[in-house]
């Protein structure tokens, strides 16, 4: 009798300990973030993913001293307004939160990341609005990339230019982006003066000077709201950081400096 | 300095001097192995240096065997000389070295990484590539100045850029472990088949640059291949379809083309398999060589189905409490509550009888399901419920159940069998266990299609010993509760005693099985037709009156139920107009083709794409609430949109493959494309027409997916 009732006792806690586990098992993963205050720029946060970032330099590409002046006055204007550099003047509301994403063509885990960025902008009812920052990393063909695609954007071109360089395999000679502005339609010779225009230096030395100020390592980046996130984070993970920022109010972050 | 303290000096000195000891010998030691070993570049990503498996340059000595030394972090990867779709090799200048006349960098063979569909190509944990370097003055002291720029990846990717110096003096000697490392990994680097024994038979290029297929052969059986081709830098292969034939001495691979260069050089092709590599540059072929066999599924391993099956079990078992099956559970121990009274042993075989009912089903239906596949036929999971006969059996059974539940009337078996079956002993009744256990089963295939999608549209594409393992975990999973009663019997007796809370009960299972009734009655709607279901809904009403009439003897009762139930039954059958039902076209429906999609967004249309079979309910609910209903249809009709159906009724692989690349193994599946959304934008499962028209317009709208 007494082991009967033991086994009992063994198949009702094992069937319970299954129920409780299947219970479980979907929420697993969503409270477990966490954050970290940061100093500077005061009000925002890091998601501290179980991933430590410190210990790796502050990224490289910094030949000249001419660079790093550049980036220095940079940084100082992003500073004066970072939300505005971040998020650039997308009209949001209280109900919308803004993301900033920061990636680079070469980066394999951009492509993944900023497809489900687009995705999820694209889902109707998701509140977020994603400004898109080229932080190119990864040698001159980064650099060429993503000067031809924020080119693009004085012909109205970008969302296409972004989309082919994220889809496909390429190597960003002249060439391929001739051929490429043939595809999409727009003007090669304004699309080659305009990659060297002030304007596309600029929004690369700012995008560059967020990086610094946010201490990146490398790409993809993003700051969704308040939260800055290094790497490529899971989709369940971005709308969690969405959500809280929508109920904690990201807002707080953006108050001039 | 006090005396004290000069003690206490003196005294630690004493103490200090075996470390410190200890401490000279490791110094000496290390700058011994420092001679074939730069300063090592550190970070919690990667750890480099650069490594010589000469101490020195001894006489006369015209090269060196160098290496960079990469150990990775954990999840860190860095890449190949071509890296995949995206990525970055390794690059190293020498500029600053001194007496070098010329360096060759190897690669030893890469490892596939797949995450998120993007295939990449490289190295984790820790790599050598071996450096041979040609000096300018032979024997003369070098010095090695290597500016490293390297990419390696976790879920972020890092750039690394640094230096990694060397100076090698004249000397002779060997660093064994630097040397072991070396020959090591320069063992890996590819051939050119003469020692792996790997060659190239064939190498075939559509014209049209959608695929690659190749054909490999060594004498020593393959274990583990795998392709790398390498077309220049704009071009890049997908995942390869990889077959083994004639002994395992064959490869034969297929590998789609995501990207193609305009102008393309030479085709260098990898071929990788275990420790033995070979790159080889083959002549391209007229045709494609034909596969040593050809597979209707991807044959799963064991660990996957494996998996599946716990998937099925899982599943099972969550179906007891569905509420197509958990009235079945609880009548039967209810029944095993009221008779208390009944010896462990005929409790026992009672539940072990019903599990094996449930079991029996299940393995029916596989049979039944490969039988039919065998003849070619249509197969599905719930393909059952668009039988207007099989769906009025299970009306009229579960109207006459829940009627005698609210104790409308009770199935009393005449006297004379109850003594007969009495004295028969504890067999009474055992055929009614099975059908318990077969009823749970039967009732539980509208619920698991949807929970269970995944592993039910596997095994049917699957082999027999597929659908046989996962249709038998799928009736353990189900048969789970009884097969615990089995176990111990006693657990009845812990049961609450009977009483008022009973009759509560008896009604809250009913008003279930009622639901289900209800349920059924509205499926038979849309399959047999609207008139037909109100003939069986009346039919089988009638009979339940009639059974209820308490003044009419019982065996008239019985038989003029039976009679009306079988009517009811003919009936469906009869008038049943599924035919022409299904013959209907809400929507002109286009012939799926994948490649067409990116055709038509750039011009601009909108892609709507349906999966769909005839087994799935989900998708003909989708399709008689939403696709095939105003506004819908006539959205899908207007002009700029094109509305894609992909059958999925057989297995075929091309949708297969479709739905794998959204990470999707079952139905129903719904995708909208547009110059909005040019990867398409995956609906939810049960469709609403507000979603719908939205996906559409905002697919169409050019609110592009990529919006600055």
């Amino acid at each position: 009798m007494n082991r009967e009732r033991r086994n009992t006792l063994l198949v009702v806690s094992g069937v319970a300990a299954a129920y409780a586990a299947f219970r479980i098992a979907p929420g697993f993963g969503r409270d477990d973030l966490v954050f970290e205050e940061i100093d500077d720029p005061a009000g925002f946060q890091r998601l501290t993913a179980g991933q430590s970032s410190s210990g790796f330099d502050p990224f490289v590409g910094l030949e000249t001293q001419e660079d790093a002046d550049n980036l220095a006055a940079a940084e100082i204007r992003a500073r004066q307004n970072i939300c505005a550099a971040l998020y650039h003047d997308l009209p949001t509301t209280a109900d919308e939160v803004p993301v900033a994403s920061f990636s680079d063509y070469y980066c394999p885990y951009c492509r993944v990341q900023t497809k489900r960025l687009a995705a999820l902008e694209a889902q109707t009812g998701s509140g977020i609005r994603v400004s898109w920052h080229e932080l190119p990393l990864l040698g001159e063909t980064s650099t060429l990339a993503a000067k031809a695609a924020l080119a693009a954007r004085n012909q109205g071109a970008y969302p296409a230019f972004h989309e082919r360089l994220m889809r496909s395999p390429f190597q960003a000679t002249p060439e391929y982006l001739q051929s490429l502005a043939n595809d999409i339609g727009v003007d090669h010779a304004r699309l080659v003066a305009d990659m060297d225009s002030d304007q596309v230096l600029e929004d690369l030395e700012i995008s560059a000077a967020i990086a610094r100020i946010f201490a990146f390592i490398g790409t993809p980046a993003m700051v969704i709201g308040r939260t800055v996130i290094q790497g490529e984070v899971s989709e369940r993970t971005v709308q969690a950081i969405v959500a809280r920022e929508r109920e904690e109010g990201w807002g707080s972050a953006c108050r001039v400096a | 300095m006090s005396g004290g303290l000069k003690k206490r000096i003196a005294s630690l000195c004493g103490k200090a001097f075996p470390v410190l000891f200890a401490l000279i010998a490791i110094l000496a030691f290390a700058s011994m192995a420092a001679a074939a070993e730069s300063e090592s570049f550190a970070n919690p990503a990667v750890e480099a240096r650069l490594i010589t498996a000469e101490n020195g340059v001894g006489p006369d000595a015209a090269s060196i065997s160098a290496g960079l030394h990469l150990r990775l972090g954990k999840d860190w990867k860095t890449y190949w000389r071509s890296p995949g779709e995206v990525g970055l090799p390794p690059t190293i200048d020498w500029t600053g070295s001194e007496n070098v006349a010329e360096t060759n960098f190897l690669w030893p063979a890469p490892k596939r990484f797949t995450a998120f569909g993007i295939e990449n190509f490289g190295y984790q944990d820790e790599v050598v590539f071996p450096i041979r370097i040609t000096l300018s003055e032979p024997g003369g002291p070098t010095r090695l100045n290597a500016r490293v720029s390297l990419l390696i990846c976790s879920t972020v990717c890092v750039p690394q850029d640094f230096a990694l110096s060397l100076t090698l003096p004249r000397a002779s000697g060997i660093d064994k472990d630097a040397a072991t490392q070396i020959s090591t990994y320069a063992a890996r680097v590819p051939d050119d088949g003469t020692d792996s024994g790997i060659g190239i038979e064939t190498a075939h290029l559509d014209a049209s640059m959608t695929a690659l297929t190749v054909t490999a052969r060594s004498d020593v059986p393959f274990e583990a291949p795998d392709i790398f081709p390498e077309l220049g830098e704009g071009t890049a292969f997908g995942k390869p379809d990889v077959r083994l034939g004639q002994g395992d001495r064959l490869v034969w691979a297929r590998l789609p083309v995501l990207a193609a260069a305009p102008d393309l050089p030479e085709l260098q092709i990898t071929v990788t398999d275990g420790s033995r590599a070979a790159t080889l540059q083959p002549a391209l072929s007229d045709a494609p060589p034909e596969p040593p066999f050809s597979i209707a599924a991807v044959v799963p391993g064991m660990g996957e189905l494996a998996w599946i099956a716990a998937i099925a079990f899982l599943g099972g078992l969550i179906l007891n409490v569905m509420p197509c099956v958990l009235p079945v559970l609880s009548i039967k121990l209810s029944s095993a509550i009221t008779s208390a009274g009944q010896s462990p042993a005929r409790i026992r075989t009672g539940f072990a009888i019903s599990a094996l009912g449930v079991l029996a089903f299940m393995w029916v239906l596989a049979a039944a399901t490969l039988g039919a596949r065998a003849l070619g036929l249509t197969v599905g999971w719930g393909l059952q419920f668009q039988s207007p006969v099989f769906l009025a059996i299970m009306f009229v059974v579960l109207v006459v159940f829940a009627a005698n539940l609210f104790g409308l009337f009770d199935i009393a078996l005449p006297t004379s069998w109850q003594t007969r079956l009495a004295r028969a002993g504890g067999g009474k009744g055992y055929g009614g266990d099975f059908a318990t256990g077969a009823f749970a089963a039967i009732l539980a295939t509208p619920c698991s299609a949807p929970f269970l999608g995944t592993a039910v549209a596997f095994a049917l594409a699957g082999r027999s010993i597929d659908i046989a393992v996962i249709f038998t975990a799928l009736g353990l999973g189900l048969s789970l509760p009884y097969v615990i009663i089995a176990a111990f019997p006693h657990l009845v007796g812990r049961l609450p005693r009977p009483g008022q809370w009973m009759i509560v009960l008896k009604i809250v299972l009913g008003l279930a099985l009622a639901g289900t009734a209800a349920w059924l009655f509205w499926v038979l709607t849309g399959v047999a037709g609207q008139w037909t279901a109100v003939w069986v809904g009346a039919l089988s009403l009638s009979g339940v009156a009639l059974l209820s009439l308490r003044r009419v003897p019982g065996m008239a009762r019985v038989l003029g139920a039976a009679v009306l139930s079988v009517v009811s039954v003919a009936l469906a059958g009869y008038l049943s107009d599924a035919d022409k039902s299904t013959a209907v076209a809400g929507t002109e429906w286009a012939e799926f083709d994948r490649s067409a999609i990116a055709r038509h967004i750039s011009i601009g249309q909108v892609v709507f794409v349906d999966v769909t079979a005839d087994w799935c309910l989900t998708c003909k609910a989708n399709k008689a609430l939403v696709l095939d209903r105003d506004p819908v249809v006539s959205r899908l009709r207007g002009s700029g949109v094109i509305a894609m159906q992909a059958d999925w009724t057989r297995p075929s692989e091309t949708i297969s493959r479709y739905l794998e690349s959204f990470g999707r193994y079952g139905i129903p599946f719904n995708a909208v494309y547009g110059p909005g959304a040019p990867d398409g934008v995956v609906l939810p499962e049960l469709l609403s027409s507000e979603a719908v028209l939205e996906a559409l317009s905002d697919a169409g709208s050019g609110r592009a997916a990529a919006t600055q």
